[in-house]
């Protein structure tokens, strides 16, 4: 009986065979997780971190990033760059098909630029001559896209621009067949049709995500049959489901890094790496009592950060001086910032004309709902009220918070930023040259002339030394005058099912929604 | 049946006015609430010029008369409006959570009338006595105790260290998902209409007329079955009644313990990204489902009581 036993289950074991086949086709299902459900999936229409999870899995780009943050070939085999920078040609490779069996030809990466240009997210092509126009509605093509043949393209930009090809890696220039979104029109969000290693199998609003296995993908089929994310908003109920052995990947809760980092059950599960983000604090310079650099960085002074790493985050974040994270290209090692020192902040509140923060009204801190950003107010205003400052708490959702920034009505509030590619550009430009002021960026509204001629010189320079220290200068000068006070850079806090293999901890993944090209993961 | 068709059709009718009159708050709100749809659309680094744009297509620029005048006249033909963030029909997008959310009412609410209806009776039999103080305990920690966390109990008692019983999720509508989600939701219902049929109960019994049909002889729980508990429902009716109605219009924080794809959590994500289209379809639709909902207690009365119509 015994015997019978296990004979049954070796055979249960053999018809089941291992999670991936042997034949190499694709085997086992991933279960990840969003936070919530994504808005769209079309590359052309997404600016939010879930829909680009699910797009770099349906869609291709002509270049993608490796976990070095190296970029490598894609659709596009390879490609060349002129002399002066400034013209891309790419080839791309033969025999890629759209998920609807349809070739891809040079003709549908035009497409898809100007497609994707009259979209959400226009910045991601605005340095192709003639995109500036054409995303006006001025002109009806972009004029620096020029299909040479069926597997060329020649792309032209205005001036040379470094980060060039990170751009060519990120969602929004994906490519898409032009036949698809003719016939489904919006309905493209929903049913979208890339060329990508996975295909939408069902989407479930607010439950889950479904992808399958593309086996025609031009990388060959990947290793997962299946790919099931569901929408799950409440972070502890994630981490139940984990525990539960219903989710292969999920975030770590707040507040839970030091524990779940100790429980012995989820030993070899636990997965914490640096991410390219900041979380930050900025004043409005247009306004007093911030239009003088002296409160500035009085208030620097006055601010402990170990309280926010240590404590509230349990050493699972990245302590920070710079603008910059560690794990940037570009990131000055030896940057300096403010150190927390109270005389010296009463000091300069001294000189500022306030001595022990008199004559100074309340100072309203403006911050997004969310109970760490509420816990990490709680604190500064804690410490600043030990240099005599009063701050008076903000709390509004984001929609309101971003308006309210955007306008430049606030005074001192929080600030995230997460790049979108991994560049010094994507912080310093972006974050502080006058021509970003209000949304696009530059919400400390600080305009200097001289930085923008640095940084416009910096952004049309071939990367290297020479340009990266401008950057790193210009980062000095910003911490020196105190416009930008870095609480820590972010980091993914993750667990992963040990099972999981093959999956990119990339400094652009953010937990729980990787970014990370889920081809190349197996389930063992 | 002319006595159930007149206080129908008089509540349909002034369900116009309602819609009329909770738009125009809801629009109001919107109106001078903070925030701007068309920058919420567009993430953190935004074009200024395409949040113009995008103000324009939607006729966000518009004086808020002139896009209420607008939606209006959509609303009238029967169209609810397109989603901001989604771009599909704010119908589309309704119709698709409404299955959970009807679902998962139901469920709560038949947890809530069977338990509910059964502690009261058993403790109205029993005044005062061990068992009335203990289910009355029981119906007060049921109101009282906060959705979440009651949620997060249960799910980690059945789920997590049990493992009977799903974390999360719809799992296209099986049973066992749908188990925590409706004890969660129903337990505050349950305590309302355990508490309210028995002080419904305990005063119908005091009437000579239960006192005369004990008289006859009757045994207990023919006089309460047949003759007590029909008159003690009719409050009772009323409180499952809008119960029900509270439960179809969502439960943003039971679904957002368990996952649960409904109305109330649609109606939150709306909110936040300031998808006026959805938040105002949604709100008219609730406003449908409450005044319905007042309805079918309205006619639930007259067949508990047919003595009531005949008094209209």
């Amino acid at each position: 009986m015994r015997c019978g036993r296990l004979s049954l289950l070796c055979l249960l074991l053999l018809v089941a065979g291992p999670a991936h086949g042997a034949d190499g086709k694709p085997a086992g299902t991933l279960r990840g997780v969003f936070t919530a459900d994504p808005p769209t999936l079309d590359p052309a229409q997404a600016t939010d971190t879930t829909s680009s999870a699910v797009i770099r899995q349906i869609f291709d780009t002509l270049v993608e990033l490796d976990d070095r943050l190296q970029p490598g070939p894609a659709l596009a085999e390879r490609w060349t760059v002129s002399p002066d920078q400034r013209v891309y040609t790419f080839v791309l490779r033969a025999g890629v098909k759209f998920q609807n069996g349809r070739p891809m030809r040079a003709a549908d990466v035009k497409f898809s630029f100007e497609r994707a240009a009259r979209g959400k997210r226009p910045w991601v092509f605005e340095k192709i001559s003639g995109a500036p126009a054409f995303i006006k509605g001025q002109a009806g093509a972009i004029a620096g896209i020029r299909v040479v043949d069926e597997r060329t393209v020649e792309l032209k930009l205005d001036a040379p621009f470094a980060p060039f090809l990170f751009l060519m890696a990120y969602d929004a220039a994906s490519i898409v067949p032009r036949e698809e979104t003719e016939r489904l029109g919006l309905a493209f969000a929903t049913r979208p049709v890339g060329s990508g290693a996975f295909r939408l199998k069902e989407w479930r609003r607010d439950d889950r995500v479904v992808l399958e296995a593309f086996p025609e993908h031009f990388r060959g089929a990947p290793g997962l049959e299946r790919v099931v994310f569901r929408i799950i908003p409440a972070e502890i109920t994630r981490f139940n489901d984990f525990k539960a052995g219903n989710l292969d990947v999920s975030d770590i809760p707040t507040g839970h890094c030091r524990a779940v980092k100790a429980d012995p059950s989820l030993k070899g599960q636990v997965a914490i790496w640096p991410t390219l983000g900041t979380h930050a604090i900025r004043f409005n310079v247009e306004q007093p009592p911030f239009n003088d650099r002296r409160m500035r960085l009085a208030v620097a002074h006055a601010i402990d950060p170990t309280g926010i790493v240590d404590g509230l985050l349990e050493g699972c974040v990245i302590a920070g001086k710079g603008i910059l994270p560690p794990s940037l290209p570009g990131y000055n090692p030896k940057v300096t910032a403010p150190r927390f020192n109270r005389e010296r902040a009463r000091q300069l509140l001294a000189e500022a004309g306030h001595p022990g923060g008199r004559g100074l009204p309340p100072i309203t801190y403006h911050f997004n709902t969310g109970d760490l950003n509420q816990r990490i107010a709680e604190l500064l205003q804690a410490q600043l009220r030990e240099v005599g400052l009063t701050l008076e708490l903000r709390r509004l959702d984001w929609a309101a918070h971003i308006k309210v920034v955007d306008e430049g009505a606030v005074t001192m509030f929080r600030q995230g930023w997460i790049a979108d590619y991994p560049d010094p550009e994507n912080f310093v430009t972006v974050l502080f040259h006058s021509r970003n002021v209000g949304a696009a960026g530059n919400t400390s509204r600080y305009r200097n002339p001289e930085l923008d001629r640095l940084l416009d010189q910096a952004d049309a320079m071939p990367a290297g030394p020479a340009r990266t220290k401008i950057y790193q200068d210009a980062e000095q000068r910003l911490l020196d005058d105190g416009l930008w006070i870095t609480l820590y850079h972010y980091a993914s806090r993750a667990l992963i099912r040990s099972t999981v293999k093959g999956l990119e901890r990339s400094p652009l993944s953010t937990a729980p929604e990787f970014l990370a090209p889920l081809r190349k993961v197996k389930i063992e | 049946m002319s006595e159930l068709i007149e206080p129908a059709a008089r509540r349909v009718l002034a369900l116009v006015p309602v819609l009329i009159g909770v738009s125009l708050l809801v629009f109001a709100l919107t109106a001078v609430g903070l925030g701007d749809p068309a920058r919420a659309m567009l993430g953190q680094r935004a074009d200024p010029e395409l949040v113009q744009q995008i103000r324009r297509d939607y006729a966000l620029d518009q004086p808020v008369h002139v896009r209420y005048a607008t939606w209006m006249g959509r609303l009238v033909r029967g169209d609810l409006g397109t989603s901001y963030h989604q771009q599909r029909p704010v119908a589309e997008v309704i119709a698709e959570r409404l299955p959970a959310t009807v679902h998962l009412a139901l469920a709560a609410t038949a947890v809530a009338v069977v338990v509910g209806l059964a502690a009261g009776v058993v403790a109205a039999l029993r005044p005062g006595r061990l068992l009335d103080h203990a289910l009355m305990t029981a119906a007060v920690l049921g109101i009282s105790t906060p959705v979440f966390w009651l949620g997060m109990m249960l799910s980690l008692l059945f789920a997590v260290w049990l493992d009977w019983l799903p974390v999360s999720g719809y799992g296209d509508g099986a049973w066992a998902n749908l188990v925590l989600p409706a004890l969660t939701l129903g337990a505050i219902h349950t305590g309302t209409i355990a508490r309210m049929t028995r002080s419904s109960l305990l005063e119908v019994v005091r009437q000579e007329y239960i006192q005369a049909a004990r008289a006859k002889g009757l045994a207990e729980w023919r006089v309460v079955a047949k003759h007590a508990l029909r008159n003690a429902l009719i409050p009772v009716v009323t409180v499952i009644g809008i119960g029900l109605a509270d439960l179809l219009v969502g439960a943003p924080l039971t679904e957002t313990v368990f996952a649960w794809p409904g109305l109330g959590r649609m109606l939150v994500a709306a909110v936040g990204q300031r998808d006026l289209p959805v938040v105002m379809g949604a709100v008219l639709i609730f406003a449908v489902i409450y005044v319905l909902a007042n309805l079918l207690v309205d006619l639930a009365y007259l067949v508990i009581d047919p003595r009531i119509g005949r008094a209209r």
